[in-house]
């Protein structure tokens, strides 16, 4: 299958969003977000939609809504579990509002539900070389911002309250997570689709997280587990002619139910 | 006034919510040894703590910590908050004690055995090792607590603020932190502000009671 350009492509694509996704979503569902994770490919979508009326790339449209809306997400939680129930319901609403402003995009760029359905579904196989230098730019600008707040990002995320007392700008890594996290979110939409971008993100990061590992091991084996879940995919979608996303969730859910069984 | 080992309270009034906490106290004392703050709930013995790290801010007046205001005395002071937290419970409880370790730079640390080390030496002071590669979500309440203590001890602190470190812990379990935390200041000359119900578990190892009531704090 790789005597095809558009299949090393998507490869590459692959390999690229994966590490991305199992490193920002390690991060995410530690931090107890994996709803913020859900809305924000969802914001992207809106955004994507936004730039298709304008006549712009979508996914320079997708980047900048989730942006905006993880800056918002950052600067509303405020420290990590505290406000739990106040902020899922911020969310939602943020959430609520763009898919409103989305579908109204959609609708004034008329004709358009094909490309709905490829801003939904993501279009791995026709991933083309400029996408795959975005790809790659956003994916070292998110592993760079990652490296820089590594340290005081973790300690915030384990114990918000300590981390803030020994001088912490909780705050501040936590907009600069959310920021992190938005870029990763569009540049994984760019590949599985918005609406199972965050499959990507959630399941490698999960099954790491409940298996109870150490912080380094957990983020080796989410990344891990991306490559193999996107990878696997691919190649199970180029063997049977089922759509990439079906495969990447169904096993990401198959990861963590095994997950489960190793470690109850 | 000045002496580095007091806390020191010019005309301090603290809010939380619509309660005042403290209303316009002045009060010095030396932090040597172990001090208990004791109160009824709700009197505000939490919401001091925070105010001396920094974490709440005070309505009025100046607070200094050994010397220091608590944004610049809190680098030196190891944290422990009331009741257990509910973040991050799949992780080994080791690493929330790395974590903890110089947590406030800047960049990723470099895996190292030193620090490993060194985490494992401070859950061995709180009798802690045995269980600390485990999550920290399936250990008990009080074996929770004992990793938290380690927690509050990495870097070096020369204070510890601790939030009812003797609740949730048995008979056997509250007598050996009171004799560690002993040992702590005896040995390493770390003062300890602590709060607790458990007036009996301390036993005479307190140095001073400060009580916290309708707004007033005294000696
Ligand atoms: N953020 C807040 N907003 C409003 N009220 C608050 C806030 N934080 C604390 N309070 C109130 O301030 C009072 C003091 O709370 P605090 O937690 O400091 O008490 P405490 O002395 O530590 O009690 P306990 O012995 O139960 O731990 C309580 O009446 C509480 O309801
Ligand atoms: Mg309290």
């Amino acid at each position: 299958m790789f005597e095809f350009e558009f299949m090393r492509h998507a490869f590459l694509g692959c390999t690229i969003v994966s590490v991305l996704a199992g490193t920002v979503g390690w991060f995410l569902i530690l931090r107890r977000q994996a709803f913020a994770a859900h809305a924000l490919s969802h914001i992207g979508f809106s955004g994507a939609a936004g730039a298709v009326w304008l006549g712009v790339s979508p996914l320079y449209g997708m980047i900048a809504f989730s942006l905006l809306a993880g800056l918002a997400m950052g600067n509303e939680t405020k420290g990590a579990g505290a406000l739990s129930p106040q902020r899922d319901s911020m969310i939602g609403l943020v959430l609520a509002a763009s898919l409103g402003l989305g579908t109204w995009f959609l609708h004034e760029a008329n004709g358009a539900s094909s490309m709905a359905t490829t801003l939904l579904f993501g279009d791995v196989l026709g991933i083309d070389t400029p996408t795959l230098l975005a790809l790659s730019t956003v994916t070292v600008l998110c592993l760079a911002g990652l490296a820089f707040l590594g340290r005081p990002l973790l300690f915030a995320s384990l114990m918000p309250d300590v981390a803030q007392a020994r001088g912490v700008p909780v705050r501040l890594t936590s907009l600069g997570f959310m920021a992190i996290a938005a870029l990763a979110c569009s540049a994984c939409a760019e590949v599985s689709g918005a609406l199972l971008a965050f499959s990507l993100m959630i399941g490698p990061a999960a099954t790491a997280l409940r298996l109870g590992l150490r912080p380094v091991a957990g983020l080796a084996t989410a990344v891990s587990l991306a490559l193999f879940l996107s990878w696997g995919g691919l190649a199970l979608s180029w063997v049977t002619d089922v759509p990439v996303p079906f495969w990447i969730g169904l096993g990401a859910a198959a990861c963590y139910g095994m997950a489960c069984m190793v470690r109850r | 006034m000045a002496h580095p080992d007091n806390l020191s309270l010019d005309q301090v009034t603290l809010c939380a919510g619509a309660k005042t906490i403290l209303d316009n106290v002045t009060l010095t004392v030396p932090m040597t040894g172990v001090t208990l703050l004791a109160g009824r709930n709700g009197s505000g013995k939490s919401t001091f703590l925070k105010a001396c790290l920094g974490l709440v801010r005070l309505q009025s007046g100046v607070l200094l910590l050994k010397g220091q205001p608590p944004e610049l005395a809190c680098r030196q002071i190891g944290y422990m908050p009331q009741g257990l937290s509910d973040t991050a419970l799949m992780i080994p409880a080791i690493s929330h004690v790395m974590a903890a370790m110089k947590g406030a730079r800047w960049g990723i640390p470099l895996p190292s055995r030193a620090r490993r080390e060194d985490a494992e030496r401070l859950l061995a002071l709180t009798g802690a090792l045995s269980f600390a590669r485990r999550p920290l979500g399936l250990l008990s309440g009080g074996e929770r607590q004992r990793v938290c203590l380690a927690q509050a001890l990495t870097d070096n602190p020369k204070m510890l603020l601790l939030d009812e470190p003797l609740a949730a812990l048995d008979h056997e379990a509250q007598h050996q932190i009171v004799s560690l935390l002993d040992t702590l200041t005896r040995d390493l000359g770390i003062s300890i502000l602590l709060t607790s119900h458990e007036t009996e578990a301390l036993g005479g190892k307190m140095s001073r009671i400060l009580k916290l009531k309708n707004g007033s704090l005294h000696v």
